[in-house]
């Protein structure tokens, strides 16, 4: 097949020479007709060339806006849109190419850090890495070492890093050469006017939240003053004493613990105290409660047995008591221990009787409590 | 030859470009622009947008960044009317704001040059500032005492107004410190007296210490004893009630005071000769009586 249609070309080329063979007739119409051909192929190669660069031209003014950016167009310059309809959110977006438009790409949304470039000493990252530092001279360089002064005229080191967002992206964005060198300096302001106020030790150790809180209320004062277009999301400040007294500020701290374990000692042994004082101070109370009880029965029960036996007894008095003395003699007869019986002499005179008390007394028993006497 | 309209519109569009690029500048947002023609200054363009100017060589355009730049001071020691040696750092936020005047002055607007004037104008603010108010004004514990933001206020005003009264065409923003310090001997005499402060308050903590803990345990021993004594008073007071009762009840004895009698005695023997006791009777007692007069063997 190839072979075939080869063949009719090949005869066609075979022609072609012969076609200037029957031009000398009109060789010049020829001659032009030939170069208007090749201008009018070129034209339609220029031509379309030429629409693919207008295509294309108008085609690179399609751009994308990524989440967590804004654009902006300048036309001629000038902001497209006032205020905040300038800015064009993420998505696909058109603008008439350069020098006609100019796209400006904004960060938004992401926080940005920046880190205070004053009050801290000289050291280096790698230094800060390894948790050393380097060795501290007798004095500080003002050149070289940061530092603060305290309210107390103390000289503490501190820094502070702090974490914002662009909330105005067009003021943030045309208004300042440098916004973020701004913050910077918002915050190493915002340093040396907590730290002016501060006693060493309030912004050490007894009030950092304050010493925070101020740091962070002066920046962002500043900030909106300042109409920076930014607001402030975290900010974190270090407060350290100075590399040459640490022993000395560590000796200060050690001994506000040993003061907290004296105070808690004593405040155990005051509660100690106390609730044993407490317990005793009760039962003390109940003992004396319960003896007025025991007291107030005992004469009501014995008032109650006079009241019985009081008939009785006026029946007739004498045989009352022989009856009673007789009774309780006996009961007490019957429990003691040793009974001695001594018979009268016949002729009537007192008989004479020798006791030896063992020279070894007998084991005192403690005294009984007394107890209630039965009603009988 | 009869033109193709198409070709004629590249040539129209081709001749709009090249008029557009010679006679149009544009000012962008944050910029200024001034024209010089022949050389001298004729306008000035402080808004955004698209502008006419003859091509050069009659019209030149130059443009001047407007925004607001961050110019930073040198950190110098100057004297406190008290006599302290304070170093102090400042910070400016300045920007053009009459490109006219800003133009000449400074070689064409340049923003080194202006800064070269900034530095002598805040330096002279500073120091002149800062000879005004004692070093407690830049730091003090005592909140009336500190002026830290009137001095930054002052040397602001004062900054302003030597740009005002020279024509910079500048705009002073804001001023604020940047960096406060001391010389380099002071630090170490600071560091000396810290020395010392640290040790007071080492020994001001410990003898606080001891002599709170004692009070609080002598505080607690004398409370204790209180509730004490408290407690037996209470108690007193509670057997003296419990008294008063009983002897309500000893009106009740009153009726026969032989037989109260009687019946205490009575109670006393028994409790007395309770027991581990020896008693020796003689026939006398009641009911040995009953062994008296016996027959004799």
């Amino acid at each position: 097949m190839s072979e075939d249609h080869n063949h009719p070309h090949g005869h066609d080329h075979q022609h072609g020479p012969e076609k200037p063979a029957t031009a000398p007739l009109e060789q010049d119409d020829t001659g032009s007709r030939a170069l208007s051909d090749a201008l009018r192929s070129s034209f339609f190669i220029v031509k379309i060339v030429m629409v693919v660069l207008v295509a294309l031209f108008f085609g690179s003014g399609f751009f994308t806006v990524n989440p967590q950016e804004k654009a902006v167009i300048l036309r001629f310059g000038k902001p497209v849109g006032e205020g905040e309809q300038a800015l064009l959110g993420p998505g696909f977006h058109w603008s008439f190419p350069a020098p006609i438009d100019e796209v400006v790409r904004i960060p938004i949304g992401q926080i940005q850090s920046v880190s205070s470039s004053v009050g801290w000493y000289l050291t280096a990252p790698e230094l800060e890495a390894a948790k050393t530092e380097p060795p501290p001279g007798p004095a500080l360089n003002p050149a070289i070492d940061g530092y603060v002064l305290t309210g107390d005229a103390n000289i503490i080191h501190a820094r502070a890093t702090l974490r914002y967002r662009v909330t105005d992206p067009l003021q943030n964005t045309f208004a300042f050469t440098s916004a973020s060198n701004l913050v910077q300096n918002a915050l190493n302001n915002a340093l040396f006017f907590a730290a002016a106020q501060f006693t060493v030790d309030n912004a050490l150790t007894r009030d950092v939240t304050g010493f925070r809180e101020r740091v962070r209320a002066r920046v962002t004062q500043l900030l909106e003053q300042q109409q920076l277009g930014v607001t402030v999301e975290q900010s974190d400040v270090q407060v350290i004493p100075p590399r040459q007294l640490k022993d000395k500020f560590n000796a200060v701290l050690e001994a506000g613990v040993k003061r907290d374990k004296a105070l808690n000692e004593a405040r155990s042994y005051e509660n100690e105290i106390l609730s044993k004082a407490r317990g005793e101070a009760a039962s003390r109370i109940n003992t004396g409660e319960t003896e007025r009880t025991r007291l107030v029965e005992f004469v009501a029960a014995e008032a109650k047995k006079f009241s019985d036996l009081l008939p009785e007894y006026r029946k007739d008095p004498e045989l009352f008591f022989r009856l009673r003395q007789t009774e309780t003699l006996a009961r007490v007869l019957a429990n003691a221990q040793e009974k001695i019986f001594v018979a009268a002499r016949p002729d009537g005179k007192p008989r004479e009787l020798r006791i030896t008390i063992g020279r070894e007394p007998e084991k005192r028993r403690l005294p009984e409590p007394p107890k209630k006497p039965d009603a009988h | 030859m009869k033109k193709s309209p198409f070709t004629f519109a590249i040539g129209v569009v081709l001749m709009v470009a090249f008029v557009l690029l010679t006679f149009v500048f544009q000012v962008r947002k944050s910029e200024v622009a001034v024209v010089t023609t022949f050389g001298k200054l004729t306008g000035q363009k402080t808004e955004p947008g698209p502008y006419f100017k003859w091509p050069w060589p009659i019209q030149k355009v130059h443009k001047l960044d407007q925004r607001i730049q961050n110019f930073e001071g040198k950190f110098e020691e100057t004297l406190t009317p008290d006599g302290y040696s304070l170093l102090a750092m400042v910070y400016v936020g300045w920007k053009i704001s009459d490109p006219a005047q800003f133009f000449p002055k400074f070689a064409n607007g340049s923003i080194s040059e202006a800064e070269k004037t900034l530095e002598a104008l805040v330096r002279s603010a500073k120091n002149e500032i800062i000879g005004q108010h004692p070093f407690a004004h830049f730091i003090s514990t005592n909140e009336k005492e500190l002026k830290f933001t009137e001095i930054e206020a002052e040397m602001l005003k004062k900054v302003q107004a030597q740009v005002l009264a020279n024509n910079y065409g500048i705009e002073i923003k804001f001023l604020g410190v940047k960096k406060l310090g001391l010389p380099e001997s002071v630090t170490q005499a600071v560091f000396e007296r810290m020395h010392s402060e640290r040790q007071v308050l080492v020994s001001k903590i410990q003898f606080e210490g001891e002599e709170q803990a004692i009070k609080i345990r002598s505080s607690a021993d004398r409370e204790s004893a209180r509730l004490l004594n408290d407690a037996d008073a209470e108690a007193t007071r509670i057997r003296g009630a419990g008294e008063a009762a009983a002897a309500k009840s000893f009106a009740v004895f009153q009726q026969n005071p032989e037989l109260a009698n009687l019946i205490l005695k009575l109670n006393a023997l028994e409790l007395t000769l309770k027991d581990k006791t020896t008693l020796i009777l003689d026939q006398g007692t009641p009911p040995l009586d009953l062994l008296k007069d016996l027959p004799r063997k």
